[in-house]
């Protein structure tokens, strides 16, 4: 008889793990938005470095153009770029963006033992130290300013709000 | 009367090629635990069950499981916090065994690979005591909330590092390394902080806090590792 | 390089990121006049005290341009590394991200560059 079966480790379950934390607290979910805005922003800036390089004339260009000749390439490039989709898709970039700072700057403080509680004699009523309010008022303010960044991109992309 | 639906892994390694669920109704009684309600099917409805415990009383740590998708004690969870549907599964992250019995000889080796003693250098004094070592309140406030850990691998259940990353140490070890460093009778601070100071070492947790929300006594290994992490930065 | 400096360099240029991305944000984002939009007014070619030719000729706005690029490769390649060391813990995958990241950042960094320094030198 085998003695044990080593738990499969497939990658439904390691991404269930990672993307589907039912059941668990904020800071949980906080980890899985972390990633998932992380790696879209990642994949925004590299798109955003071959987008800007248009500024110049499009990735042939290795030399010092003339103004006429860069003007007319971005023109082009920003009637392509310019349409409610992406629109869309950089209101949203605007939101994780957001959240992404602040909740970063929360793990930062985090990983320097910063607002998290003091270790103390154990009490189990009460939730752990490491949930400190300074810690879940930092989250929930991530959330708030992302929600106000995505409104304000709205706005500075569609124009809808303030006329 | 009220009965509770047990809604149990299976899975025997010598028969069965597949886990299956077996489903059991337990009659409820006040102050029931879901180890009260599986010792009942063992002694009642079906005998093959395995389940691992011993104490009963939360202090061994054996009676680990997933009891409704996060890991628990079962001889610590009242049926009534639960609900009145069960489903019991191994804990995660643990190779199983049969059952309900999870292998814990990885999750130990962890544990015994972050020094889980107190290291002295003067060994004259050690062999012949003089005096003995004491230790303010303060200084015994660092580790004692750390110390309280029973092993009984529910943290190492919940990581969702230890899920994706299996050499990772999990937040049990790292928690027990930070209460031997912060102990302030301990004098290897520096061959400490070089053990877990690796790519697949502390620096993977992300502070998910699973580990502390699923704890049975207390220990918060969360903080312990954001207050390891911040002793290895300053060296 | 320990991995205790690599996880310093990511915070460290996380914090950069707060301070360079912020002055990107405010050029392209805050100086519009209420009522329009970043289409019309900031990313208009020229024309404007933030337009896109305007930000690079100053040399400021263009080096803190720089900085932001530099601290987003590393910070987000980093970051990509972190989690595929977690999803493929094999030793063989592991070594092979580091140099795929690696190029990709390098490779970032002079399309990057080379769109800062010639935007910077159209007259």
């Amino acid at each position: 008889m085998r003695a044990t079966r080593a738990q499969s480790r497939s990658y439904s379950t390691v991404l269930k793990t990672m993307l589907l934390p039912a059941g668990y607290s904020v800071e949980r979910w906080s980890y899985t938005l972390q990633r998932v805005t992380g790696v879209v922003v990642t994949l925004y800036f590299v798109l955003h470095v071959v987008e800007t390089g248009n500024f110049i004339g499009g990735p042939g260009v290795w030399y010092v153009p003339s103004k006429d000749f860069a003007a007319s390439y971005y023109e082009q490039v920003k009637e392509l770029l310019h349409n409610p989709i992406f629109d869309a898709g950089l209101v949203i970039i605007g939101w994780m963006v957001a959240f992404h700072t602040i909740n970063g700057l929360r793990l930062t403080l985090a990983h320097f033992g910063i607002t998290l509680g003091k270790p103390t004699r154990v009490d189990p009523e009460s939730p752990p130290r490491s949930f400190s309010n300074y810690q879940r008022a930092i989250f929930w303010a991530s959330i708030a300013l992302a929600t106000f960044a995505a409104v304000y991109s709205v706005d500075a992309l569609f124009g809808v709000l303030s006329g | 009367m009220k009965t509770v639906r047990f809604s149990v892994y299976r899975f025997d390694p010598s028969s069965d090629k597949k886990e299956r669920y077996a489903t059991y109704e337990v009659p409820y009684k006040t102050g029931m635990t879901v180890l009260d309600g599986l010792l009942y099917i063992k002694e009642r409805l079906d005998h093959t069950l395995a389940i691992r415990y011993s104490c009963r009383m939360g202090i061994c740590g054996s009676c680990g499981m997933t009891v409704n998708g996060l890991p628990r004690l079962a001889c610590y969870t009242q049926v009534k916090e639960v609900g009145w549907s069960l489903k019991v599964e191994p804990l995660r992250n643990h190779p199983h065994v049969r059952d309900l019995v999870t292998n814990f000889d990885e999750f130990f080796k962890k544990h015994k690979s972050v020094k889980p003693w107190l290291v002295r250098t003067d060994s004259r004094e050690q062999e012949s005591p003089t005096s003995q070592y004491l230790q303010s309140d303060a200084e015994l406030e660092k580790y004692i909330q750390f110390s309280y850990c029973i092993s009984c691998g529910l943290c190492y259940s919940a990581c969702p590092v230890v899920s994706s990353l299996p050499e990772f140490p999990g937040p049990q070890a790292l928690a027990l390394l930070y209460r031997y460093l912060a102990d302030s009778r301990d004098q290897s601070r520096s061959e400490r902080l070089k053990i877990v100071d690796e790519a697949v070492g502390i620096w993977r947790c992300h502070f998910a806090g699973s580990c502390s929300q699923v704890c049975p006594k207390g220990v918060d290994p969360a903080l312990a590792i954001q207050l390891l992490r911040r002793e290895m930065m300053r060296g | 390089m320990r991995e205790k400096n690599v996880m310093l360099l990511h915070y460290l240029s996380g914090v950069g990121i707060l301070i360079f991305g912020g002055i990107h944000l405010f050029t392209v984002f805050f100086t519009r006049p209420l009522g329009e939009t970043v289409w019309e007014t900031t990313l208009l070619f020229e024309g404007h005290q933030f337009a896109i030719l305007e930000v690079y000729r100053n040399m400021l706005l263009a080096s803190s341009l720089w900085f932001l690029l530099l601290f987003t490769t590393f910070h987000g390649l980093n970051g990509l590394r972190v989690i595929l060391i977690e999803l493929f813990p094999n030793r063989a995958v592991r070594s092979a991200t580091r140099y795929v990241l690696l190029f990709l950042g390098f490779a970032l960094m002079v399309y990057g560059t080379r769109t800062i320094v010639i935007a910077h030198m159209i007259r």
